[in-house]
């Protein structure tokens, strides 16, 4: 990928698809996973992960699946890095501090 | 040209002007995407956004490039800004007026055929009815045999005298004799003590229920969530919204919390004895100055 920017802008989209992987971290998703979560158009979507995957939040890799026997073409899994985790949760709990109890 | 080649065609033009070293990755993943999606609307709108993608991308690799270079970049990262990186801003815009344009016309095809196809009924079909009956007379009725009936009343010789008991003489006049106090009657029934219910020890936080997206949204409200708990504040039922706080985030985040709540809300009672009731229970969620 191009730079390695840790600094991401945080808009709201990018909230929403970095809270659909903190659901559970450890998982891998792909683009249509992440769309049916967060329901963001396509032309939002794959920027956004292209920019978190440069930014070294994300890393990606091909499904590892044989495409023949699956029926299906293999798809790109995306997940989130130690970097990425404790960035996302830095980001989440700067807003949790401002709730009442 | 099928829609699927069109999709298939939107999304091979869009990896093709992406940076190099992301259109073959872009084109496959792009496509095992696409196959996620079912209907012809929703893949359309799907390619015509990759499309929209590869500039953006293009565009944010762009300055990379550029700033590696020399002072020429400054030009390029202008003519970039006009010219979104890999075509002409005419282009775009005719491209992009063109795809709308391909999407409204195919929506109406779908959207009135599907219309139409319900609308007009189908075919209509002779079809032989069952003969009637002629009218027939009914049979008559059979006539009742009525015989005259006798009833013979028996007479009762009814021959009462009155003695008058001496023992039991009936007086008249004032009694100076204290009547017994006749027991009170109960003017007013039994008034049943009831309590509410509520939450109870051990309930959880609402802090921990609001939703992350609120909190940076700043959404601030009162949820209303009617609960149904028994003897042992335990939930009888799913709990529901009756007032919502203007946010479905919010309302969402108060059911969770009340469904979390059970086993620890403090049940209705009635003359001391908890019983099973249902009652609006109101969750504020509230942000810190």
């Amino acid at each position: 990928m191009g730079k390695k920017d840790a600094n991401v802008r945080m808009s709201l989209q990018t909230l929403r698809v970095l809270e659909s992987f903190l659901e559970n971290p450890t998982e891998q998703l792909s683009g249509a996973d992440v769309h049916q979560r967060c329901h963001i158009a396509s032309g939002t979507l794959y920027p956004i992960l292209l920019r978190l995957e440069s930014a070294g939040w994300f890393v990606s890799q091909w499904e590892s699946i044989d495409p023949s026997s699956a029926g299906r073409p293999r798809r790109r899994l995306y997940r989130l890095t130690s970097t990425g985790l404790r960035r996302a949760s830095e980001v989440f709990a700067s807003f949790n501090r401002g709730v009442l109890a | 040209m099928s829609q699927r080649n069109v999709t298939h065609w939107l999304i091979h033009h869009a990896a093709r002007h992406a940076p190099d070293s992301l259109a073959e990755r872009l084109e496959e993943e792009w496509l095992a995407d696409l196959e996620t999606r079912t209907s012809g609307v929703s893949r359309l709108r799907f390619a015509v956004g990759c499309c929209w993608a590869t500039q953006v991308i293009a565009y944010e690799h762009q300055p990379s490039t550029a700033v590696a270079s020399n002072a020429a970049a400054h030009t390029l990262i202008a003519s970039t800004d006009q010219n979104f990186g890999f075509i002409s801003l005419r282009s775009s815009t005719f491209f992009l007026v063109l795809s709308l344009h391909v999407v409204l016309i195919y929506g109406f095809m779908t959207a009135l055929s599907h219309t139409h196809k319900s609308a007009v009924p189908d075919p209509l079909q002779n079809r032989d009815l069952p003969r009637s009956q002629p009218d027939r007379v009914p049979p008559p009725l059979p006539t009742p045999n009525l015989n005259h009936v006798i009833i013979e009343v028996p007479n009762i010789e009814t021959n009462l005298t009155y003695e008058p008991d001496p023992d039991h003489s009936v007086t008249t006049g004032p009694v100076d004799e204290q009547l017994p106090p006749t027991p009170p009657t109960p003017s007013t029934p039994h008034v049943v003590k009831q309590m509410a219910g509520g939450p109870g020890a051990g309930f959880p936080d609402t802090a921990d229920f609001y939703p992350s997206l609120s909190i940076h949204l700043g959404e601030q409200g009162v949820s209303t969530v009617r609960v149904c708990v028994d003897a042992k504040g335990r939930l009888t039922s799913d709990p529901t919204t009756l007032k919502g706080s203007g946010s479905a985030r919010l309302d969402e985040g108060a059911l969770k919390l009340a469904r979390a709540g059970s086993g620890h809300y403090r049940a209705a009672t009635e003359d001391g004895q908890p019983v099973s009731s249902c009652y609006p229970l109101g969750i504020r969620f509230q942000l810190k100055n």
